[in-house]
């Protein structure tokens, strides 16, 4: 009842005695006091008359810059310019950059604005130089950390959804039908499938064919891989499995095992032997590895 | 008429910068607590408007205004700390009271402004809009393009933390 008589109060439709009712509280009382006092308040400093001046002179300059006098002497002038600038464009536009680690590599490198990306092992991106400074935006194949420099809007397009972000840390994996973005700081937008999420510092999101299947909050301050070490929640074997071929460079066969059994956990980058056991044992799945036919993970 | 309020139309693109600059800056003042950055962001949302004068209705030029606005603001401002400094309405003066009123409300007033500084984005601004402006929660919550429900709770929600804030400042 109070509440809606504050709102009224608020939108100045009270009566006089409804406003005696309201006041009989110490709260509600407090609270005409810190609205009335606001509503005395003004911002700062607005010079509408020196606004309004200066907007008339950057309008006068952006009328200029398409008002042109073509004289037809003088076209094919122009004309070869323009095929210059046409050529040039072309030229600057089409300076494709592709950066890609391999097998059992990890890769970090500087974009054209200091902005820094590391790639995890079998991974790819793609962006244009020519045109980094005025829009930026790559593309991402497998997974990669990104430590933004603040400026503009930041796109990273995978085949499964775009991640949008200003000046942040965060991590994106696109692989197979398994899309996992972590975002370390700042703000995060993801788009995928006609959805538009926001994701703030310290939550990761997980999607699977077009649909969340997780969100969680996230510790650290940079994803496992980073530290040589792969992390997982609740992923399937095929995956893990995979990811453990990417890191070692090495064949693993799946034998009488169902792939999309889930497995959560972590595993190491620097001994295999160990990455095998800390994978099999919680699944109890067990391991062989042969020189000739490489690795198999079998079931009992 | 229909041309009546084309914005491209010198006389009529002038009206709206009259009519709607001040509420703008406000609306951005509100959200960032910096004016030099404010009166940016007015200047640019109208420079779009001109550009876009053929396109804009008259009767669509305020929303777009505030849209504008509110993408500018969220691409370059939104992760900043915001302190907002407000200054006082010259009213009637006060010179009548004892000097202790006085005194507790320039404390009262100062406690106000920080903890209005400590408000959520969302809640300072549809707070302000309603204190400052005097705008009703249906116009609000237009704007905004939220429901006039939406703006009761931010209303209560930053009421609410105000006094908490003011008690423990």
């Amino acid at each position: 009842m109070s509440e809606k008589l504050l709102h009224k109060f608020l939108n100045h439709e009270i009566t006089e005695a409804e406003l005696e009712t309201l006041k009989a509280s110490d709260e509600y009382r407090d609270y005409i006091k810190i609205a009335s006092h606001t509503a005395d308040l003004q911002t700062p400093g607005f010079d509408s008359e020196r606004l309004w001046s200066e907007l008339t002179e950057k309008k006068k300059t952006t009328e200029k810059k398409t008002v042109k006098v073509f004289q037809y002497r003088s076209l094919m002038k122009y004309a070869a310019v323009f095929v210059l600038l046409l050529a040039g464009y072309f030229y600057v536009t089409n300076l494709d950059a592709t950066v890609s680690a391999g097998l059992a590599e990890k890769r970090s490198f500087n974009l054209p604005d200091d902005s820094e990306v590391v790639l995890n092992a079998g991974s790819k991106v793609n962006y244009n130089i020519g045109s980094w400074n005025k829009e930026r935006v790559l593309s991402l194949e497998g997974e990669a950390f990104f430590d933004v420099a603040k400026g503009k809007k930041f796109d990273v397009e995978t085949t499964q959804g775009i991640v949008s972000v200003l000046g942040t840390q965060f991590n994106v994996q696109s692989r197979n039908n398994h899309f996992h973005v972590s975002c370390y700081e700042g703000l995060v937008r993801v788009s995928f499938n006609g959805e538009d999420i926001q994701l703030p510092a310290g939550n990761s999101v997980i999607i699977e064919d077009g649909n969340i299947v997780a969100r969680q909050e996230i510790s650290g301050t940079q994803p496992g891989w980073m530290f040589d070490e792969s992390t997982f929640e609740n992923m399937t074997l095929e995956n893990v499995v995979a990811e453990m071929e990417r890191q070692y460079g090495v064949d693993i066969t799946l034998d009488n095992v169902d792939e999309k059994m889930r497995f959560s956990g972590a595993f190491t980058h620097k001994d295999l032997e160990a990455a095998l056991k800390t994978v099999c044992v919680p699944l109890q799945l067990k391991y062989t590895i042969d020189k000739q036919r490489g690795i198999t993970i079998y079931g009992d | 008429m229909p041309h009546e309020d084309n914005v491209c139309k010198e006389s009529v693109y002038n009206q709206l910068f009259r009519k709607l600059s001040p509420a703008i800056y406000n609306f951005i003042y509100f959200k960032c607590g910096n004016a030099a950055r404010a009166e940016d962001l007015v200047q640019e949302a109208f420079i779009k408007l001109w550009e876009n004068c053929a396109k804009v209705p008259g009767e669509k030029a305020k929303s777009f205004l505030y849209t504008v606005c509110n993408n500018a603001f969220l691409n370059e401002v939104a992760h900043e700390k915001v302190v907002l400094k407000f200054i006082k309405k010259t009213g009637p003066s006060i010179n009548e009271q004892s000097p202790q009123y006085i005194l507790e409300e320039k404390e009262f007033e100062q406690k106000l402004q920080t903890a209005l500084s400590n408000l959520t984005e969302a809640q300072r601004t549809a707070f302000l809009m309603n204190r400052i402006e005097g705008k009703k929660y249906r116009e609000i919550a237009e704007i905004l393009d939220i429901s006039v429900k939406a703006v009761e709770k931010r209303m209560s929600q930053a009421l609410e933390s105000l006094r908490k804030d003011i008690k423990n400042i």
